[in-house]
């Protein structure tokens, strides 16, 4: 009936319109038909809705959709703090919206075989430890790299979270992106790797993700050399730093302790956190060292460097900046080749290095500094409640302490904080933990913190008194000694009277010839512990992730198995639903 | 009898303890803290033991959010103060693993060890009782441990008198068998009757009670300070009986003059055989029935007995016993000692008097003395033999075995050590006090030894260095170094500051008094300087300076 050209005109139309759209115009061409009127001729004269003025179509005019070709699209995330969910589970809501038929999905509840099937798939995840993925998506990123799957059908886009702060920035995200490349799937856009600060590019990225389906551009050939890298270079970090300052500082052993855990309380007006959450800091390098490096190599310490569109003089570049205490493996790589010289590939600390295996010249210590990373982040749960405790932050830091033949030394940060005097100051950041939270102030919740694990519970438990939560609470706290490291043994004493603790055990692993720990402390607890899991607890574990957190789950899974007269798979599978409805946590390292 | 009406806090628990169980089972597996509950700690007495914690902590722990240093000191009940070598090598070992590691020898001839950790308790009283000794009835509302001149040379018939601590000791220990249900993991009882009490019932003494025996003339045991004494009576080596004394005890409290220290008074006569343990008994059991249990301050049997009369008392002992007391027979105490050194008994055995300064066993930088203990003992060849100046005898040696122990006492320094210790420090006493007696107002064992280097100057600069002048400190007004009964006394009011006791006699049979209130050392200082000098000066020859001082009348009005 319509000639060809008034035909491309209204498919060209329909295509470019949304949903809205289309109703409406169908609507006014109505109209146009009863009132039998060239309708163009007056427009206002049928008073059409303002649609551009409907939400969908406001936010995102540039997002037509193919109402040809309708997507099926999954959306899987890896998530340690919760970061990733969150944004996943947006970008979810907004394509349903669209009426893309969306699948979101947890990395570690990922079934591996459908990987082959999949069309468009997009994966969010964050990068944990030392560039490594979050445990919560393990399993997934090493199926893809055992690269025995092949994914030809796929056209997949990752969002890498990270954090500048750290060596490795995002990635976990670029390994997945490029092995998802590896084995055969298509970028539907390019890698994105977002700051801490991820909300907008993040924002942006999908947006991008929408237009492409509904117009797929051709593959982007250009592996993960993202369209991000100018934004992070512009902004270093969009970490909010916050300054504190050291109102008390205790060490809770007793005297005759082999340990030091230091209990830090730290004025800090105005900071936004939830129990759960914990503290980052960047520790600065020991003044010693760097002065030594200095004198060893010659170095201008006033020289100025480019550090991140920054310029530092060399001094303060190595002190503040620049890991220099102890290398990982792939830097010292990097050393033996600007030194030319082989070097074995161990972590070792530059001024060892440099002492061992000497530089040629200043020209090329120069060049040494090029290859240095920065100082990556530290992590202390913060054991305050805001509730409890307001204006203030405390930690509970162990002082590391290790030996290199016969030598006594300490962890740079923990020692720096353990040397901290009442009125000095510190700079911080919140790392927010979404994923280990109170759950509903009725719910029961067992925590299981041995040593510095204590810290998020000590938090937990003031913040559940200061609310009167309603909910029962068992401790399972353990440590060397009872009379020198029962820490914070007081607060915990007055938590039992007061009935907010419901139970504690304890476990001190030397007080007697057979070692005790926790989780044979929950052994004697199996039958109540299992009646309060089945009763709708909560369980949250802290504190080493080996071999604490590992012996701690086998208990569990035994506990389960013995309790609830179950196989080891149904224990599992037990488990795994707590893990899934967010019932059963952990804040491990 | 007793007012039942308002009794004190310490009569409930005592009669709802179940035997002296209480929640003590449950309490030592509280994994939250190392004390027990407060009634427990009241019944644990019974059981040889103290709830203590380490006072010099107090402050730091509290900051560190710890607990106070909670520990058990416990007690041992040993009658007469007597162990065998494996006994004591045994008390070294219980010492080094359990508690801090020194052997405290008391002012009643027993043992004390401290910082028994709770989870150590248990691992403690069992490996006491391998060796046949325990803590039934050390402390608490209970008979204590009996003492008894401990010296064999004092008389031939010693050992014969001696072996009435023990059997005195056994005849009064409660019925109830918690100790070894709770401590020693026995079954529980079934048949409760087995526990039947008599003497002690379910609600045992008001207050503590106090047995001890003496072999005039010699009255290091300070038999009148007990809450019955007796004197034994011999005649040409014959043991006849002894003389009863009641009403010793030397508590009291700063500012409360219903409390006193009081010497016991002799109100009779009884011969050495059953008659004697009947009295004993039914004197405990006046004491049960008419002793003040509403203030624990007045219940002492010394109180009982002043509010009673000594009539009265003599009279209810010979209604309930079925015979009376007959007169007291004679005897005379001229000296108060622990005879230092070497000596011989009657049957040619020998015994080494050591002085250990305060009673407190262990090594130190300047003296191995718990090391060279433990190698005596370890020759199997010397008993020992706690004296109840804190003192201690190796004792019962063979000639043959002398210059072995001899030896080891040159190798070790403790020759030279006793020797060289002066009269007075030799004749001195010192209370626990801090940093464990929960109840010590001042130092007193960790602070009169330098106080003494002091006051040996003064005597030396009035050339009275040999004078045995009996000097006594207690941390507090309780008495537990005997400090009344001293010829010199200081009894602590508060840190660093001391109440000067003057006035009482060498032998023990006069009490001191208040000369000067809480001084600091200054002024002790001056003031005996002062006192010695007149002493020097005016006294009669061979007159004691507790005498001298009465004569002078060095005491407040
Ligand atoms: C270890 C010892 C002092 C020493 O350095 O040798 C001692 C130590 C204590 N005595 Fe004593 N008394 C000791 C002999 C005495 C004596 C002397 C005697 O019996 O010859 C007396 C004075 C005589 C008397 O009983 O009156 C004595 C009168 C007291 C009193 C006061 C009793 C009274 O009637 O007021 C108390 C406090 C109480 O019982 O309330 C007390 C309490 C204590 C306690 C248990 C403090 C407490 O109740 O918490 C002390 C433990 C300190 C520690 O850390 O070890 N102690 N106590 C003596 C252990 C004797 C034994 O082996 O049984
Ligand atoms: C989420 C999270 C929460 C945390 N919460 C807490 C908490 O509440 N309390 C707490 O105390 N810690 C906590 N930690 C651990 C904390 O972040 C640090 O890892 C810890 O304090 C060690 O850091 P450091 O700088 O002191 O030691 P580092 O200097 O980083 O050294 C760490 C280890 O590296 C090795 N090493 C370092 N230098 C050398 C060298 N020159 N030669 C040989 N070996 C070397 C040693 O084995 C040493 O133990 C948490 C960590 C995470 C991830
Ligand atoms: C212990 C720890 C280690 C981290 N290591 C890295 C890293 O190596 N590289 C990086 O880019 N980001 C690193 N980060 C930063 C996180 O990836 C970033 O905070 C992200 O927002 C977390 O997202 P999530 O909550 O979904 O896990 C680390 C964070 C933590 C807590
Ligand atoms: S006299 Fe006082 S301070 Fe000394 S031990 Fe006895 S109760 Fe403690």
């Amino acid at each position: 009936m319509l000639t060809t050209p008034k035909m491309t005109l209204m498919q060209e139309l329909i295509a470019g319109s949304s949903r809205e759209e289309l109703i409406w115009l169908s609507g006014y061409l109505a109209g146009v038909v009863a009132q039998g009127a060239p309708a163009y001729a007056n427009p206002a004269a049928a008073h059409p809705a303002p649609v551009l003025s409907t939400p969908a179509a406001a936010t995102h005019p540039a997002a037509p959709e193919a109402t040809a070709t309708p997507v099926k699209v999954t959306i899987a995330y890896g998530t340690e703090t919760g970061n990733a969910k969150k944004l996943a589970t947006d970008f979810a809501a907004r394509a349903k919206k669209k009426g893309i038929q969306t699948k979101l999905v947890g990395l570690e509840q990922y079934r591996l075989n459908d990987l082959a099937k999949e069309e468009y798939f997009l994966t969010v995840i964050s990068t944990q430890g030392d560039g490594e993925p979050p445990a919560a998506a393990k399993k997934f990123y090493d199926h893809i790299h055992r690269g025995e799957v092949k994914v030809e059908k796929m056209k997949f886009g990752v969002l890498a979270l990270g954090d500048t702060a750290y060596p490795l920035f995002c990635k976990a995200g670029e390994d997945v992106d490029q092995q998802l490349h590896n084995i055969g799937g298509q970028r539907l856009l390019e890698l994105q790797k977002c700051d801490t600060d991820y909300e907008t590019e993040a924002g942006h990225w999908f947006d991008r993700v929408l237009q492409q389906l509904h117009s797929p551009a051709r593959e982007t050939t250009a592996p993960g050399v993202t369209t991000a890298q100018p934004f992070v270079a512009a902004r270093p970090t969009g970490k909010k730093i916050y300054t504190g300052t050291i109102l008390t500082n205790v060490n809770l052993n007793d005297r005759g302790s082999g340990k030091q855990t230091h209990h830090l309380e730290i004025a800090a007006e105005g900071v936004e956190y939830a129990p759960g959450d914990s503290l980052g800091i960047v520790p600065e390098n020991p003044a010693i060292v760097v002065e030594a490096i200095l004198a060893l190599t010659g170095a201008d310490a006033s020289r100025p460097f480019p550090h991140r569109q920054e310029e530092w003089p060399l001094a303060q570049l190595l002190a503040r900046k620049l890991n220099i205490v102890y290398l990982p493996e792939r830097v010292v790589k990097k050393y033996a080749a600007v030194v030319k010289q082989d070097i074995p590939e161990t972590k070792i600390g530059l001024l060892d290095l440099l002492k061992i295996y000497p530089v040629k010249d200043v020209a090329q210590f120069h060049a040494v500094v090029g290859i240095l990373e920065p100082i990556a982040p530290r992590l202390y749960s913060i054991s305050s409640s805001p509730e409890a405790h307001p204006g203030e932050i405390h930690l509970t830091v162990a002082r590391d302490t290790f030996h290199i033949n016969e030598e006594t030394k300490y962890g740079l940060c923990s020692d720096g904080l353990s040397q901290l005097r009442q009125g000095q100051t510190i700079e911080f950041y919140i790392h927010h933990n979404s994923q280990f939270r109170l759950p509903a102030p009725d719910a029961d919740i067992i925590m299981i913190g041995p040593g510095t694990g204590i810290a998020p519970f000590r938090s937990f438990l003031a913040e559940r008194d200061a609310r009167g939560a309603a909910g029962r609470n068992w401790l399972f706290f353990g440590d060397r000694h009872f009379t020198t490291d029962f820490l914070y043994q007081t607060e915990i004493q007055d938590w039992v009277k007061t009935g907010v603790l419901t139970r504690i055990n304890t476990a001190f692993s030397r007080d007697q010839v057979r070692k005790v720990y926790v989780q044979h402390k929950m052994e004697n607890q199996s039958a109540d512990l299992f009646r309060w899991l089945e009763s709708g607890a909560h369980l949250y574990v802290c504190g080493a992730k080996e071999p604490m957190s590992v012996d701690v789950e086998h208990t569990l899974l035994d506990i389960i198995r013995k309790e609830g007269s179950k196989t080891a798979a149904q224990a599992e599978h037990y488990l795994e639903e707590l893990r899934e409805t967010g019932r059963y946590t952990k804040d491990v390292y | 009898m007793n007012d039942t009406k308002n009794l004190s806090s310490t009569e409930r628990i005592k009669q709802k303890s179940d035997g002296l169980r209480g929640t003590l089972a449950e309490g030592l597996l509280d994994e939250l803290t190392g004390a027990i509950s407060e009634d427990d700690q009241a019944l644990v007495k019974f059981h040889g033991m103290y709830l203590q914690d380490d006072r010099d902590r107090r402050e730091e722990r509290a900051e560190k959010k710890l607990e106070r240093l909670f520990a058990f000191m416990i007690r041992l009940r040993i009658p007469g103060g007597f162990l065998t070598p494996e006994q004591y090598i045994a008390l070294h070992h219980v010492a080094g693993e359990h508690s801090t590691g020194t052997i405290k020898i008391t002012t009643r001839q027993t043992i004390q060890l401290h910082g028994i950790l709770k989870s150590h308790a248990r691992p403690t009283i069992k490996a006491f009782n391998a060796v046949k000794l325990d803590s039934i009835s050390a402390c608490g509302d209970v008979n204590r441990n009996v003492t008894c001149a401990a010296h064999p040379a004092q008389s031939p018939i010693h050992a014969q008198v001696h072996s009435y601590a023990a059997r005195i000791s056994q005849m009064l220990l409660p019925k109830t068998k918690a100790y070894y249900e709770i401590w020693l993991d026995q079954e529980k009882l079934t048949d409760k009757s087995e526990e039947e009490d008599p003497l002690y019932e379910d609600r045992y003494l008001p207050r503590k009670f106090k047995i001890g025996i003496a072999i005039p003339p010699n009255n290091e045991v300070d038999v009148l300070t007990n809450d019955l004494g007796l004197i034994a009576i011999i005649e040409n080596d014959v043991l006849q009986g002894f003389n009863v004394a009641i009403g010793g005890g030397l508590g009291a409290t700063h500012g409360n003059s219903d409390t006193y220290p009081r010497l016991a008074s002799v109100i009779g006569y009884v011969p050495a055989d059953d008659r004697l343990f009947k009295a004993i008994y039914t004197i405990v059991t006046i004491q049960r029935d008419y002793g003040n249990r509403s203030d624990r301050k007045l219940a002492r049997l010394k109180y009982t007995l002043d509010k009673y009369g000594a009539d009265w008392f003599r009279e209810e002992i010979a209604q309930r016993a079925g015979f009376p007391l007959e007169p007291a027979r004679p005897y005379v105490f001229n000296e108060r000692v622990d005879y230092f050194g070497w000596q011989q008994n009657h049957q040619g055995l020998w015994y080494y008097t050591l002085f250990i300064e305060s009673g407190r066993v262990c090594d130190s930088e300047k003296l191995a003395l718990k090391t060279a203990l433990l190698e005596i003992a370890q020759t199997g060849k010397a008993n020992f033999r706690f004296t109840t100046n804190q003192g201690l005898i190796l004792a019962d040696i063979k000639k043959k075995d002398k210059a072995t122990i001899n030896g080891i006492l040159e190798k070790y320094h403790l020759l030279a050590h006793t020797e060289n210790a002066s009269a007075i420090r030799k004749n001195s006493i010192a209370c626990v006090a801090l940093p464990t007696c929960g109840l010590a107002l001042a130092e007193s064992q960790r602070y009169l030894p330098t106080l003494l280097t002091q006051i040996e100057k003064l005597l030396t600069a009035h050339d009275l260095d040999k004078e045995a002048i009996i000097l006594r400190m207690t941390g507090c007004p309780n008495g537990c170094g005997r400090p009344y009964a001293a010829e010199i006394g200081f009894v602590g009011t508060g840190p660093g500051r001391y109440n000067l006791h003057l006035c009482g006699d060498h032998e023990g049979t006069r009490l001191n008094r208040i000369y000067k209130e809480s001084l600091d050392e200054a002024t002790i200082l001056k003031e005996l300087d002062v006192l010695f000098w007149l002493y020097k000066k005016e006294r009669i020859t061979g007159e004691r300076f507790g005498d001298f001082a009465l004569r002078q009348k060095w005491y407040k009005a």
